[in-house]
């Protein structure tokens, strides 16, 4: 019993140590894969605004893309094979689902006026993989599949969400958040693999890449700013954000290269 | 030595805290002394110094201790999305949370010191300084009173919402969901049993339980049932079954086509005002009513839902099968039932709780097996058992999954000693698998269900299988998140190695279950203490038992529940220091 004493005691110091040290690095790792977003945001018309736009490529050996194991409603959610989709590589290692933005743009064009955001759950697969939303904005959900669903968004800083979406409910609005967040993790629990991401943002310059892995910021008025870029599986460079300076009516061409994250 | 560890660890703390210290004077100054100091000295090996759930007891704790940072709580009076009032906190706190390790506290703090407490968790998390208006609270207003009509309408609820996914057909927290839950730390979780509503977080009232899915519960996968998860949000009963009639019909008039294209006006409409509701718009008055219209119905049905649930568990926890409430074996004269005889219908159930076996490595810190209940009748040659318990999943076999870890095979082992003890004074082997003394055990596993393993056993790491295997019948199904095992043996062996059965005679018995898909698995397991049963005699002609006799044994039988109270206890307070 001594002994067994003495053990605990020397887990628990190793422990309460290990606490310090470990809990003070988890919250800086974390802060580093956020978005980055300006203190304020003024809107004013944008006239000869440049352009940026570019292509991420994966860099490394393209790991192979799991397959999901499709544990229930198989009828609707198997129909075809579901992959993960958190590194998706196209032809010439282009890399899709990667957001690219400013992040110390201040004054700029207005979002969109009423756009339509809607995240799908056609075959339990959520699509797009990762949404793009402006604060304040609604998001619809749709489900013509005709099984349950339940919507949960993993936010901290706007309220947390998680709530059923019966199978007879086929467009199901979601109030729009107070403040600027994200990439925050979208999850159906009902369908644990269905898994995707939503950004709640505070001005129009995000972009999220395509199949060819391109993105485009457009009438993004003359100035130099921070290009930042956050993948799910390779991180941020919110350490060392590119620089670029948009002339007028120009054009400025960035490309980037990802690493899975260590 | 359970208060030595305690003493070390406040120590362990106190250095702990003395490091993190300057950071909280200069983030929480307006908070009083007193709930910080209360947190460190109650709350903080469990939760943390700085409330992220990573005190150094949270590590074998499953669900873990909350991590206070995120505002995530579970058990509020408020609307989903909101952060619990003061009470709802307050109440947790001295309530504790039945089914996780989380204690109550109302007797070991004053309510002071639970509402400065209070006051100080809720500096972990920011939104609490920052939300501007209290949060909204679910009405409990014009409840509607339990009756099997409102059980019924429930019922249909419960399947049209989706409650099955997780928590299953008849909801004992078996739906095809339920193998995959995480909750938001990452952490497996597990639907609630709604059979067995002692284990609740947040009580077992009906109010109780029409808060939770109406609110949710936030940090686990289960969702809020708001407004529109409800079907034809916005419309009157009428309208709505109006509108299912053209819904379901292959081809609308255009009569009809206009009028449902009217009632799905409306019932944007009113989903529109909810949301202006949520995002803080102020709402007209014509909106409010329109919001209110549409928030009675759901909540109407939302007391039937609550009334369903609340039929599916006993109206209280079941008493444990000691003093009144031993197990007797009942007497007939005719064949034992077999399993699913209406005979076992007019059975009583006794009641034997589990824990999880925290004695030895490796350790079940986080039982998912409530109990196993048990029915018995014998004759003049032999007994035969019905034993029932909960497991949320079937496992027949070793199965690794990346997501959830290994899981391993269900059963459950039933455990004697080889000979009743002769009086109050003869000591029973070691509860736990036996020891010096020998146990005699029927071990069962779900991969072959009709089959029983005797084995003989002196201790975890002494097993034998019996040479001689005796002839029991055994039968043994899964359905629907439940186990039921039916085995039948003559009262009397050839074996030495066996218990022999006799009348009359109080013979201990004690439990070991596996829950595979818990990484239950040999020595990590739920078990019982030592109880008692015994084959009830019959005062018949036949079997004349002289009055003289019968006062013996009662005397006997109350010698052997002190001792065995007595022993029960010390078994349980070992169990303790261990933890
Ligand atoms: C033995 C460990 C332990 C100790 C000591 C402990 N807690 Fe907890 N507490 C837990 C666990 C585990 C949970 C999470 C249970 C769950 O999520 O189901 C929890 C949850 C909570 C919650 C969340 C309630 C909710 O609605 O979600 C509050 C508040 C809380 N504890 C307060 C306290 C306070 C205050 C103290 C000290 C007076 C304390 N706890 C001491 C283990 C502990
Ligand atoms: C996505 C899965 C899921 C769905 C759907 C779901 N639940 Fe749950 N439910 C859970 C989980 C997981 C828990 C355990 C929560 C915890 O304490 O961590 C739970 C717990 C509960 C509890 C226990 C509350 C307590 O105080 O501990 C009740 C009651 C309950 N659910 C009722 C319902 C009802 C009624 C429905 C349908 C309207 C429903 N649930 C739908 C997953 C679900």
């Amino acid at each position: 019993m001594k002994t067994k004493l003495l053990t605990s005691v020397a887990i628990l110091l190793v422990c309460s140590f290990g606490l310090i040290v470990f809990a003070d690095n988890h919250e800086k790792s974390d802060e580093m894969e956020k978005l980055v977003f300006p203190k304020a945001y003024t809107v004013k018309a944008v006239s000869g605004g440049g352009k940026i736009s570019g292509v991420i490529k994966f860099d490394g050996e393209v790991p192979e893309m799991k397959k999901l194991e499709i544990t229930k409603d198989e009828a609707v959610c198997g129909a075809e094979d579901k992959f993960d989709q958190s590194v998706v590589v196209g032809e010439d290692k282009a890399l899709k689902n990667t957001i690219v933005y400013l992040m110390d743009i201040s004054t700029g064009k207005d979002f969109e006026k009423n756009p339509k955001i809607e995240i799908d759950q056609k075959g339990c697969k959520f699509s797009p993989h990762v949404q793009i939303v402006p604060v304040g904005q609604r998001i619809t959900m749709l489900n013509t599949d005709k099984v349950n669903h339940n919507v949960h968004i993993f936010s901290t800083i706007n309220k947390p969400v998680n709530k059923q979406q019966t199978k007879t409910r086929r467009r199901m609005p979601l109030a729009g958040v107070k403040k600027a967040e994200g990439p925050v993790e979208v999850k159906c629990d009902i369908h644990g693999w269905m898994k995707a991401w939503i950004a709640y943002v505070p001005h129009p310059y995000f972009a999220v890449t395509n199949e060819k892995g391109e993105f485009t910021l457009e009438d993004v008025p003359a100035g130099t700013y921070k290009l930042g870029y956050w993948h799910e599986a390779c991180g941020s460079n919110n350490k060392e954000p590119v620089t670029v300076t948009v002339a007028a009516g120009g054009e400025v061409k960035q490309d980037f290269t990802l690493k899975l994250k260590k | 030595m359970l208060r030595k560890r305690i003493v070390l660890l406040s120590i362990l703390l106190g250095f702990t805290l003395f490091i993190s210290i300057q950071v909280f004077t200069q983030e929480a100054p307006e908070v009083s002394a007193k709930g910080k100091e209360v947190y460190e000295e109650s709350c903080a090996h469990c939760h943390g110094t700085e409330g992220r759930g990573d005190g150094s007891a949270a590590e074998n704790l499953l669900p873990k201790p909350r991590d206070f940072t995120r505002g995530l709580y579970k058990i509020r009076s408020t609307e989903s999305g909101e952060l619990p009032t003061d009470q709802d906190l307050f109440e947790i706190i001295t309530k504790g949370m039945p089914g996780s390790s989380m204690p109550g506290w109302e007797t070991q703090l004053k309510t002071d010191e639970r509402w400065e407490v209070v006051s100080y968790i809720k500096t972990f998390y920011d939104g609490f300084k920052e939300s501007e208006t209290p949060p909204r609270q679910i009405s409990l207003k014009d409840k509607i009173p339990y009756s099997d009509e409102s059980v019924q309408i429930g019922k249909g609820l419960y399947t049209d919402l989706g409650c099955i996914e997780c928590h299953g057909n008849v909801g004992r927290g078996d739906g095809t969901s339920a193998p995959t839950l995480t909750d938001e730390w990452g952490f497996r979780t597990w639907p609630a049993n709604l059979a067995e509503n002692w284990n609740f977080r947040g009580g077992s009232d009906t109010e109780d339980i029409f808060k939770r899915f109406i609110g949710g519960i936030a940090g686990s996968p289960m969702p809020a049932f708001e407004g529109d998860s409800f079907l034809h949000f916005g419309l009157t009963s009428e309208e709505s079954k109006r509108l299912s009639v053209m819904e379901n019909k292959d081809e609308m008039t255009p009569d009809e086509e206009e009028e449902s294209g009217k009632l799905y006006e409306k019932m944007d409409e009113a989903v529109l005002v909810a949301l202006d509701r949520v995002e803080g718009t102020e709402l007209t008055p014509e909106a409010q009513k329109m919001y209110d219209d549409a928030m009675k119905i759901v909540y109407e049905k939302s007391w039937h839902l609550a009334n369903y649930v609340k039929s599916l568990s006993p109206e209280k926890r079941p008493e444990t099968a000691i003093g009144n409430n031993v197990l007797r074996s009942q007497y007939m004269a005719e064949d034992l039932p077999i399993l699913g005889d209406e005979a076992w219908d007019t059975l009583q159930e006794s009641y034997y709780p589990l824990v999880g076996q925290v004695v030895i490595e490796p350790r079940q810190f986080n039982p998912t097996i409530d109990s196993v209940r048990v029915k018995s009748f014998y004759n003049d040659t032999e007994v035969a058992f019905l034993f029932t318990w909960d497991d949320r999943t079937h496992n027949t076999e070793v199965e690794e999954n990346e997501d959830t870890g290994t899981s391993y095979e269900d059963g459950i082992a039933i455990q004697f000693p080889v000979k009743p003890p002769k009086g109050p004074t003869d000591e029973k082997p070691y509860f736990l698998w036996g020891g010096k003394k020998a146990v005699y055990v029927w071990q069962w596993k779900a991969s072959a269900q009709d089959q029983i393993t005797e084995l003989t056993v002196k201790g975890v790491n002494n097993v034998t299988v019996q040479e001689m295997q005796g002839d029991l019948s055994v039968k043994g199904e899964y359905n629907e998140g439940q186990y039921r095992l039916w085995v039948k043996r003559t009262l009397a062996t050839d074996d030495k190695k066996d218990l022999q059965l006799e009348s009359g005679v109080f013979v201990p018995i004690a439990f070991s279950a596996w829950d595979g898909a818990n990484g239950d698995n040999d020595i990590k397991r739920v078990i019982s203490s030592w109880y008692s049963f015994v084959l009830e005699p019959v005062p018949s002609s036949r079997r004349f038992i002289y009055p003289p006799i019968v006062a013996l044994l009662t005397v006997g039988f109350l010698f052997g529940l002190r001792g065995f109270v007595l022993r029960r206890n010390a078994v349980s307070v070992e169990t303790d220091t261990e933890q």
